[in-house]
């Protein structure tokens, strides 16, 4: 058995529970060893599936899935040394959390005291001793999450398999249960592979975000990649705060594509690495809100950036910036975050015809 | 340790196969249990419905269709089935009757659970004491001399004892509803405990009345444990004739009591063919009732 | 509280059911008295019958079988365990005890196995289910006379502990799986996962999480096969043989014994149901008790 290794590959995964739909559909995806790694997607586009497959709690129908270099298929969860925190825990209801935290060791065989001293020492790792002699259900969501984390830590898995962790939580106890979780993948500096449909959670902590749409990988890599540079419309929509804007190619010059829409015309977007757009084509470009600036129609801008006339519909305050959302630019909706110190100079307010710009080379050309 | 289970394309069919044969592991006790006491038995018992008796407690291997043509064409039987359907309706209804009020209290009258579920109990602990005794404890109630009667006298509401309390079909469907409505409670309770109640909130909020609530929401989302406890009062009542005999005092009869007095002079073929066609008539009851909901549905989820 | 007070009267007056209500401070509808009304003269009805045997059970020798009481003794009791003409109660206990016992242990472990069983689908689950119904709904007497009519064909001898210990359980059983569908509902199945997960074996899995979580539920089982095994009597009367067990031996009591006898009789089988009642539910609170104390320490 490689030691240590946790790193994770998929190979041509598919998974189909009636031999017609496809749950998980070819994916192929390699995760290197100590990665925390996030599957991103809305409820039913495979992203469980796959965790339990990596997992062994279900066989994939195809493909291949190795873990440290070693084929796993068919093996039991012990064998391939991973472990699983699951949605909403389950925790043993009849196991104080000490016993909850042996009981990988005990099934083990393991004595009382010396599972005691490790169970112990765990909940010390996870702040838990004066809960230690409690039962699950008298511990707060928080509290369960932690025990939760050191029952399938116990045993030293070289890779960790989370399921919506954070899901059962409020929205301040997720702040703080992710960073916990962030601190646990590096004190243990294992793998962990990490199951959310929130794009928070998952930029927050994943060095690795892999969006799934329909069982098929859409985009995977580095988080500020996916966010920044969205390959295609759905991600970019399905992370937020990127403006998705649809036109017909109407010239190609040089390294950029002239595109025009409904009140939106010759905008310049460079083709990047998208050479193949011809004239003629209709295409997506992606502009991120906080790239919009906003200016008063009589105002002049430098010829380097691309400027679209429009309307102010609505302004909500939002702290550090102001959303500002515009009329819809052939069918797409346009919005802007200001920053709250620059909006406030030039105040706009609804119904004023503005010019919204950008640098031209902040504009992405989106595949089809 | 790279090992691979059978290839691809059966992995899945593998862990199904798996699951079945662990299911029948596991329910191979309760088969092996119901198979020489329920189905044998049953499947005997129609087969010595078809044979002829030699008249002293023995049988001749012949097929025939004798004993089922002598109970059709007894007006006897007729009459027996008609007296004991009657008696399954009245308990029946009135164990449902109560029954249901009863559900109806604890689920949503009561408003400490504990309590709730204390007096739940309470109603359910005769369940598990003897039949018969909680029976024959009418006696001294219901008698001639019982206390009802006793009282009755005393008041001056009557000047001679009441003899239909006690050894009457008023007796008999007594001691059935007495009997019989736990059957009703603890199903119908369960159904009730289910439901949502901000879904009477809200009934409520749309301008439903107490009536309304219950016509209307309480009653529909109670069937399964009506249709659960009509189950096991009809075919208690149908398949009973000790409560008959013992609270009757012989007066009436039951279709299982004149079975059990051909199985007493041995006349074992027409007792069976008897049986045969008191099983039927309770089957199609239960699969009539079993029709207005899927149980099992209901059961395991 | 009460919407309709805040309509204008025009309203209120066109929707003929709003009468303002009195403000809900915790008082109870009427309905609330007409059915507690009910259910205290159910429960009246329930026990009362049964409370006048007991009391009636413990007159001296002069004693009928209806009030008033005719003095006070243990006479009755005495006369029900040396008496020739009371039959062999004590032998019918002892057999009862016993046959009780063994179709509560066979209950507990069958019943498990199917809960478990049916928690998902496998091929034919619905025949097995669907016989299930069928032997819980057979009339008794009929299956007690096929149990008897099998016997006389393979020239095997009825006895307790043979054709009605099978016939018995062909009742306990449904009844038993029924309990053990309402318990397994309660258990997530995810804790079998996990356990999985963290390296428990299919044995370890159900005895260190299935059984404990399930406890309280398996001991409901054993009081349901105790109780019903012990006063059953119509599959029991066609299949026990030449020895009487406890019901048949009240039924051929009420057949032809006329004395307090047969109320001291029911007042000694009661004390055992209640003794085995109190005893489950004892268990089930206890073990409801030991897990919350746990954390009190």
């Amino acid at each position: 058995m490689a030691d240590g290794n946790g790193s994770i590959e998929l190979a041509g995964l598919v998974k189909s529970y009636d031999g017609v739909t496809r749950v998980v559909d070819g994916v192929n995806l390699k995760v290197p060893d100590g990665a925390y790694c996030c599957f991103l997607g809305p409820s039913g586009c495979g992203k469980t599936t796959i965790l339990r497959m990596i997992a062994g709690h279900e066989d994939p129908t195809d493909g291949e899935i190795l873990i440290g270099d070693e084929q796993v298929v068919g093996l039991d969860p012990v064998e391939r040394r991973t472990a699983m925190m699951f949605q909403s825990y389950a925790l043993f209801p009849h196991l104080s959390v000490r016993e909850n935290i042996a009981f990988p060791l005990r099934v083990r065989g393991a004595g009382t005291a010396e599972r005691h001293k490790a169970a112990d020492a765990m909940i010390e790792k996870v702040r838990l001793t004066e809960l230690a002699d409690r039962l699950p259900g008298e511990l707060s969501g928080g509290q369960q999450q932690r025990v939760a984390l050191a029952r399938a830590a116990i045993t030293g898995p070289r890779v960790l398999l989370l399921d919506e962790p954070l899901s059962a939580l409020d929205e301040q106890l997720r702040v703080q249960m992710r960073q916990e979780l962030s601190r646990m993948q590096r004190d243990l500096g294992i793998t962990f592979v990490h199951v959310t449909h929130t794009q928070l959670e998952a930029i927050a902590i994943a060095d690795i975000v892999v969006v799934m749409e329909k069982g098929k990988i859409r985009q995977a890599g580095p988080a500020r990649d996916v966010y920044d540079q969205p390959r295609d419309r759905y991600v970019a929509e399905f992370l937020g705060g990127q403006n998705v804007l649809r036109g017909k190619v109407a010239r190609i010059d040089g390294g950029s594509a002239l595109i025009s829409a409904d009140s939106m015309r010759d905008v310049v977007v460079p083709l990047g690495a998208h050479g193949g757009v011809a004239v003629g084509d209709t295409v997506d470009f992606a502009i991120r809100r906080d790239d919009v600036g906003l200016s008063r129609p009589q105002a002049v801008s430098p010829e380097s950036r691309a400027k679209v006339p429009s309307r102010v519909r609505s302004i909500e305050y939002q702290g550090n910036f102001v959303k500002v959302m515009l009329d819809d630019v052939g069918g797409d909706e346009l919005i802007a975050y200001v920053p709250d110190r620059i909006f406030y100079l030039d105040p706009v307010s609804v119904g004023d015809v503005v010019l919204a710009g950008w640098d031209r080379d902040k504009a992405r050309m989106l595949a089809r | 340790m790279a090992k691979r289970r059978g290839t691809t394309h059966n992995r899945t069919t593998h862990n199904r196969t798996t699951h079945n044969r662990t299911g029948w592991l596991l329910v191979l006790p309760l088969v092996v249990v119901l198979i020489p006491f329920f189905v044998a038995p049953i499947v005997g018992v129609v087969v010595a419905s078809f044979v002829q008796s030699d008249g002293f407690g023995g049988i001749v291997p012949a097929f025939t269709w004798e004993n089922y043509a002598n109970i059709f064409t007894s007006r006897l039987t007729l009459d027996l089935y008609w007296a004991t359907f009657r008696f399954a309706v009245f308990a029946w209804f009135f164990s449902l009757l109560i029954g249901f009020w009863i559900a109806y209290f604890l689920v949503f009258h009561v408003r400490n659970p504990l309590l709730a579920m204390g007096l739940f109990l309470l109603c359910t602990v005769p369940f598990w004491t003897s039949n018969i005794i909680r029976m024959i404890s009418w006696i001294p109630l219901l008698g001639k001399e019982g206390l009802i009667n006793s009282a009755l006298l005393g008041v001056g509401v009557i000047d001679q004892p009441l003899g239909v309390l006690l050894f009457s079909s008023l007796a008999v469907v007594i001691a059935y509803v007495h009997q019989l409505t736990i059957f009703m409670i603890v199903p119908i309770f369960n159904s009730m405990a289910r439901i949502d109640k901000r879904t009477i909130e809200a009934a409520r909020d749309a301008g439903a009345s107490r009536f309304d609530i219950v016509r209307l929401i309480v009653f529909p989302m109670s069937k399964t444990g009506i249709a659960l406890g009509s189950i096991f009062v009809v075919s208690i009542v149908m398949g009973d004739f000790f409560v008959v005999k013992v609270m009757s005092g012989g007066g009436s009869a039951s279709v299982v009591g004149a079975f059990y007095e051909d199985v007493g002079v041995l006349q074992y073929p027409s007792a069976a063919a008897s049986a045969v066609i008191l099983t039927a008539v309770v089957s199609l009851m239960v699969v009539a009732i079993l029709r207005t909901v899927d149980i099992r549905r209901e059961l395991t989820k | 509280m009460s919407q309709t007070a805040v309509l204008p009267p025009a309203r209120a007056s066109a929707a003929p059911r709003a009468r303002r209500r009195a403000p809900d401070r915790g008082g109870r509808p009427w309905t609330f008295y007409v059915l507690a009304a009910l259910f205290v003269l159910y429960v009246l009805a329930l026990y009362g019958p049964m409370i006048c045997i007991y009391i009636l059970s413990f007159q001296d020798v002069r004693g009928g079988l209806v009030f008033p009481m005719r003095g006070t003794s243990l006479h009755w009791f005495v006369d029900l365990f040396t008496q020739v003409r009371t039959g062999d109660v004590k032998g019918a206990f002892g057999r009862s005890i016993r046959l009780a016992a063994i179709v509560t242990v066979l209950t507990v472990i069958v019943s498990f196995m199917a809960g478990l069983a049916f928690r998902k689908r496998f091929v034919g689950d619905s025949v097995v289910f669907y016989l299930m119904i069928g032997s819980l709904v057979a009339p008794g007497l009929v299956l007690g006379l096929g149990v008897g009519l099998l016997c006389n064909l393979l020239g095997i001898e009825a006895s307790w502990y043979g054709s009605a210990l099978g016939a018995q359980l062909s009742w306990t059983l449904p009844f038993g799986v029924l309990v053990m569908f309402a318990v397994m509902s309660r258990f997530n199945a995810v804790w079998e996962e996990a356990a999985r997960d963290l390296g428990a074996s299919p044995w370890q899995t159900v005895v260190l999480v299935i059984l404990p979580i399930i406890a309280p539920g398996l001991v409901a089982v054993a009081l349901f096969g105790f109780t019903l095994s012990y006063d059953e009597f119509a599959r029991t009367l066609l299949t026990a043989g030449s020895l009487n067990t406890l019901p048949l031996e009240i039924w051929s009591m009420t057949l032809n014994v006329t004395s307090p006898s047969l109320y001291a009789l029911g007042t000694v089988t009661t004390i055992i149901s209640f003794l085995i009642i109190g005893l489950s539910l004892g268990t089930i609170a206890w073990m409801q008790k030991r897990r919350a104390r746990k954390t009190a320490r």
